[in-house]
């Protein structure tokens, strides 16, 4: 009993105790439901209408794009601010005949078609406070009428972004590359966000990591009406990195235009080193109008284009190279003891083979030749028996040494092979062989053979640097302001050594195209030393009345003593090379050793 | 050790579990509408396989007598400290506080789960044969058992789980029969050292304070988040905006929208009504959770049961209260509807340690 007295009062104690907790906790409850009480029921209107004002905009402050410079420092492209036509859409009116009516104010003033302005506004949730970029490149009376009608255009904003420039609007186009909003497949890729700036093809695509830099952003806080209020917080962008390329920006517009009004390619390269001076693909495509939202007409246009003006022609085209290929015929069968400068051919203006005729590019013959002369003078036949007496066997395997029928390895993306002629099953012979009528054809460069200007350019430069192939440098580096973050110290891929004698009756071959009433005199410059070979490259089975249509080739080299350019010059359709592609060399040349000479004592 | 006879389930406490089961549910609705995605998966799947871990650890727990637990609490104590201290070795840092321990692909944030193991260890110093009565004796003995982990969380920094512990320290002392006026007078010297404690805190633990005092003081920095729970919560009204209208919590104006201010987003979406309702299961879970201790036949239970109890109520109190505005920011987690899988888990250790008192009451 007494047990029983003691022990209750503790247990009533400590029940109390805990009673007394749980009704402070219900309390403390309480006090919780009557704030929530105040804020919702009191004061809900209040911050209901907060809520509703509460228009915190993102808005993210594009990088500005990594610079491209020349060899010398130039800027090849530069950014300048440029307007920009933005949607956001949560601010647009919610139903769809007032936010038609916004779309169908802004496409009258700014000329857009309407269909553009729905298709932008479709593309993002409705719910988003990002904008979505519409038009890029507004002017200036553009963004004064947005402005002027900004009370009824909720949801329509401007912004300033850089934008890429160009020093003229096709310049280097396919070496550059234009710059483009993320397409929807990059999309998915999920690397790039809706209105990036992506590089699409070229150096811009190759570096776009590096040069795209880092968006920054700033939250603003706006009024009801869209106007800012306050600018809560900034994250600064970081530009991207710079770029220096191998090209010489002196070089690369003589170069263009040496070019104007034809359409074809040109490369200039330093056989030291391999750097590519300059890159033209002519026509080229007008890159600024393919920067930012280029509408559908212009695009298809441009794609459209008989002459393809996107493709660039020296590494994504691919030609016969004609009589340029003598110059290695000539290498191989002198290395080989095949032929040698001492051998005669009385060239009467045609060749038989079996049945077939094989004629020379000039009627009637050129009468007794040699090697050097047949050099000189382009001579088909002597190259016809020559390339006989090497076989196609060792023809291809020394086009396989200067690096033929492989891509380059250029910096840039699409770079094509070429072809080389394969052995074939003949009859009545074991294993493979080449027909001799193969053997003919690919003797001046014809037939089952197709390189690209960038190949013949490193060809160019091994003949001009003892047999050195480089692999073609386009960027030297890409540098951030504190470190460099990629280099390219060039790189040598092969070296084919012939004898000194053969390099050397090479040199004085190529010298007297040009010098001593050769094939190629008309890219003489008095006073420098120029080799080049001329070419003309047959369109196969063509009919005699498309001979105008030929491509023509002129591959050359100065000073030939110590070479320090390599210039080749393709002209599609152009004719003979001798008579078309050899002055456009010469302009060329001329602009190099003279023209930059002078433009260097005024900089300095 | 793993023996449940028929006897303890039927004494299973089913509306504390079907209250536990019903705020999941609630916070898994909620998760979902705000579509929040991590690395390695949807926030909702991740919560609900904590969930699923939490469920085998209330078990695990429930079958263990609690008189067993807390003998073992020492043990128990010192392995919850060596967790705390490993955060410093290992730890992650988010936000520039080193809170998580990562195991493999888990992330554990061994405070939370510390708070369990300090219940146990005050519930096995309060009813040691040594420490009774409980008086400024024990109390003097027992301030290294308290400072030692609460130093390591501050110095985290977690400030919220140290605070948090002090509640449920009180709590606990008042259920063991400390005397009243004892406590009254550690009160009294806890407010006249608050000065000394200023100096102690991180700047932006200071900065939470003065802007709590003075939510104007910086609208664009600390207030931000308080602001923003504020206009989520007040623009929700009587009936709410519905999960489609609750333009504050999804268009992430609101901050940590997932973790400790979810309460703001569940208050846009479902309005007072909802918020009543919510609080309503916290309540009925709670008011189970003291009617356990009540009814518990001898003393180590019915702390045990007190001490749980009083965690889960101090974190939903100290948690919907800053979030309101009526607490300064801390950075708790509201039990069993924030995501975060070691607060979901410490949240199931004591429903499991509830649930294991109360089947065994009637031993």
């Amino acid at each position: 009993m007494s047990a029983t007295r003691r022990s209750l009062p503790r247990r009533d104690a400590s029940h109390r105790r805990v009673m007394l907790i749980a009704t402070s906790v219900v309390f403390s409850f309480l006090i919780l439901i009557g704030q929530l009480w105040y804020l919702q029921v009191l004061e809900g209107g209040r911050f209901l209408d907060a809520s509703d004002k509460n228009r915190i905009r993102v808005r993210p402050i594009a990088a500005p794009r990594g610079i491209l410079f020349d060899r010398h420092g130039v800027p090849l492209v530069d950014n300048r601010p440029a307007f920009t036509l933005s949607f956001i859409p949560r601010e647009l009116p919610r139903d769809e005949e007032s936010r038609d009516a916004v779309l169908g104010r802004v496409a009258s003033l700014l000329h857009i078609p309407y269909g553009d302005l729905q298709e932008a506004v479709a593309r993002v949730p409705s719910d988003s406070l990002l904008p979505v970029r519409v038009r890029r490149g507004l002017t200036l009376a553009d963004v004064a009428k947005i402005e002027e009608w900004k009370l009824e255009l909720p949801g329509v904003i401007t912004e300033v972004e850089p934008q890429r420039v160009y020093p003229t609007s096709r310049f280097a186009a396919h070496l550059l590359g234009y710059v483009r909003e993320a397409s929807d497949e990059q999309l998915k890729q999920g690397r790039y966000r809706r209105g990036d700036m992506v590089g699409q093809s070229g150096l811009e695509r190759l570096l776009d990591e590096y040069l795209r830099g880092q968006d920054g952003g700033e939250r603003i806080e706006v009024d009801a009406m869209g106007r800012p209020v306050r600018r809560v917080q900034t994250t600064e962008p970081h530009a991207g990195a710079q770029v220096v390329t191998t090209i010489d920006r002196g070089i690369q517009e003589a170069a263009e235009r040496a070019m104007e009004g034809v359409a074809g390619a040109v490369v200039v390269m330093d056989p030291r080193n391999g750097d590519v001076l300059a890159m033209v693909s002519t026509p080229a495509f007008e890159l600024d109008r393919f920067t930012g939202t280029i509408d559908r007409d212009a695009w298809l246009r441009v794609v459209q284009d008989p002459n393809f003006p996107l493709l660039n022609r020296t590494i994504q085209t691919q030609y016969a190279p004609g009589s340029v290929f003598k110059i290695l015929v000539s290498a191989a069968g002198l290395q080989e003891g095949s032929i040698t400068p001492l051998d005669h051919v009385d060239c009467n203006g045609e060749f038989h083979l079996g049945t077939a005729t094989f004629k020379d590019w000039k009627e009637g013959g050129h009468g007794m030749v040699d090697l050097h002369h047949a050099i000189q003078q382009s001579c088909n036949i002597f190259f016809y028996e020559a390339g006989l007496k090497i076989g196609g066997a060792t023809i291809v395997r020394y086009a396989n040494m200067f690096g033929f029928g492989q891509p380059t390895g250029i910096d840039l993306p699409g770079e094509k092979a070429g072809l080389l002629p394969k052995p074939q099953v003949v009859r009545g012979r074991a294993g493979k062989t080449f027909l001799p009528g193969e053997t003919v054809n690919m003797s001046i460069g014809q037939g089952t053979l197709l390189v690209t200007p960038m190949q013949i350019a490193r060809f160019m430069a091994a003949v001009a640097n003892g047999g050195v192939l480089w692999r073609p440098r386009l960027v030297q580096r890409v540098e951030r302001p504190d470190r460099v973050v990629w280099s390219d110290q060039g790189q040598v891929l092969g070296h084919v050594e012939l004898s000194p004698v053969v390099w050397a009756f090479l040199r004085q071959s190529l010298w007297a195209v040009v010098n001593d009433n050769g094939t190629g005199a008309a890219a003489r410059i008095p006073g420098l030393d120029i080799a080049g070979k001329t070419g003309t490259a047959q369109m196969i089975n063509k009919s005699k009345a498309e001979k105008g249509q030929d491509h023509a080739w002129f591959a050359s080299f100065a000073p030939v003593k110590a070479p320090e350019v390599v210039v080749i010059v393709l002209v599609e359709r152009g004719g003979k090379g001798g008579q078309v592609a050899a002055p456009i060399a010469r302009k060329i040349l001329n602009a190099i050793f003279f023209e930059k000479i002078a433009s260097v004592e005024i900089a300095g | 050790m793993f023996r449940i006879d028929r006897r303890l389930l039927q004494n299973v406490d089913w509306l504390l579990l079907v209250t536990a089961f019903g705020l999941v549910t609630i916070s898994t609705v909620t998760l979902a509408s705000l579509h929040v995605d991590r690395a390695g998966g949807s926030v909702v799947v991740r919560q609900l396989v904590w969930f699923a871990i939490g469920l085998v650890v209330m078990v695990f727990l429930a079958s263990l007598d609690s008189r067993r637990l807390v003998r073992a609490a020492p043990v128990i104590y010192l392995l919850g400290l060596a967790g705390l201290a490993s955060v410093f070795a290992l730890g992650r840092t988010v936000s520039g506080a080193r809170r998580w321990v990562v195991w493999g692909p888990l992330s554990v944030q061994p405070s939370e789960l510390f708070k369990v193991c300090f219940v146990l260890m005050m519930v096995w110093a309060l009813t040691s044969r040594w420490a009774q009565p409980v008086g400024k004796l024990t109390l003097t003995m027992m301030l290294p058992l308290v400072a030692v982990p609460i130093v390591l969380i501050i110095k985290q920094p977690d400030l919220g789980t140290a605070l948090l512990l002090v509640p449920v320290l009180v709590i606990l002392l008042i259920g063991a029969g400390v005397r009243l006026k004892l406590l009254g007078g550690m009160a009294l010297g806890a407010v006249l050292s608050m000065p000394l404690a200023w100096f102690a805190l991180k700047e932006y633990q200071r900065e939470r304070i003065l802007v709590f005092l003075d939510p104007f003081r910086d609208p664009l920095g600390s207030a931000y988040n308080v602001i923003q729970a504020k206009i989520a919560i007040g623009s929700g009204q009587l009936l709410g905006k519905g999960v489609a209208g609750a333009t504050q919590s999804r268009l992430s104006f609101l901050p940590e929208r997932h973790t400790d201010f979810i309460f703001a987003v569940f208050a846009e979406m479902w309005g007072f009504v909802g918020c009543l309702i919510l609080l309503l299961c916290y309540v009925l879970l709670l008011l189970r959770g003291f009617d356990i201790a009540a009814t518990a036949r001898e003393p180590v239970g019915r702390l045990v049961a007190l001490g749980a109890t009083s965690l889960f109520a101090a974190q939903v109190l100290i948690n919907v209260g800053m979030v309101t505005g009526l607490l300064p920011v801390v950075g708790i987690p509201l039990p069993l509807m924030s995501y975060g899988g070691s607060s979901m888990v410490a949240s199931f250790m004591t429903l499991g340690l509830l649930l294991s008192v109360r089947m065994r009451q009637f031993q």
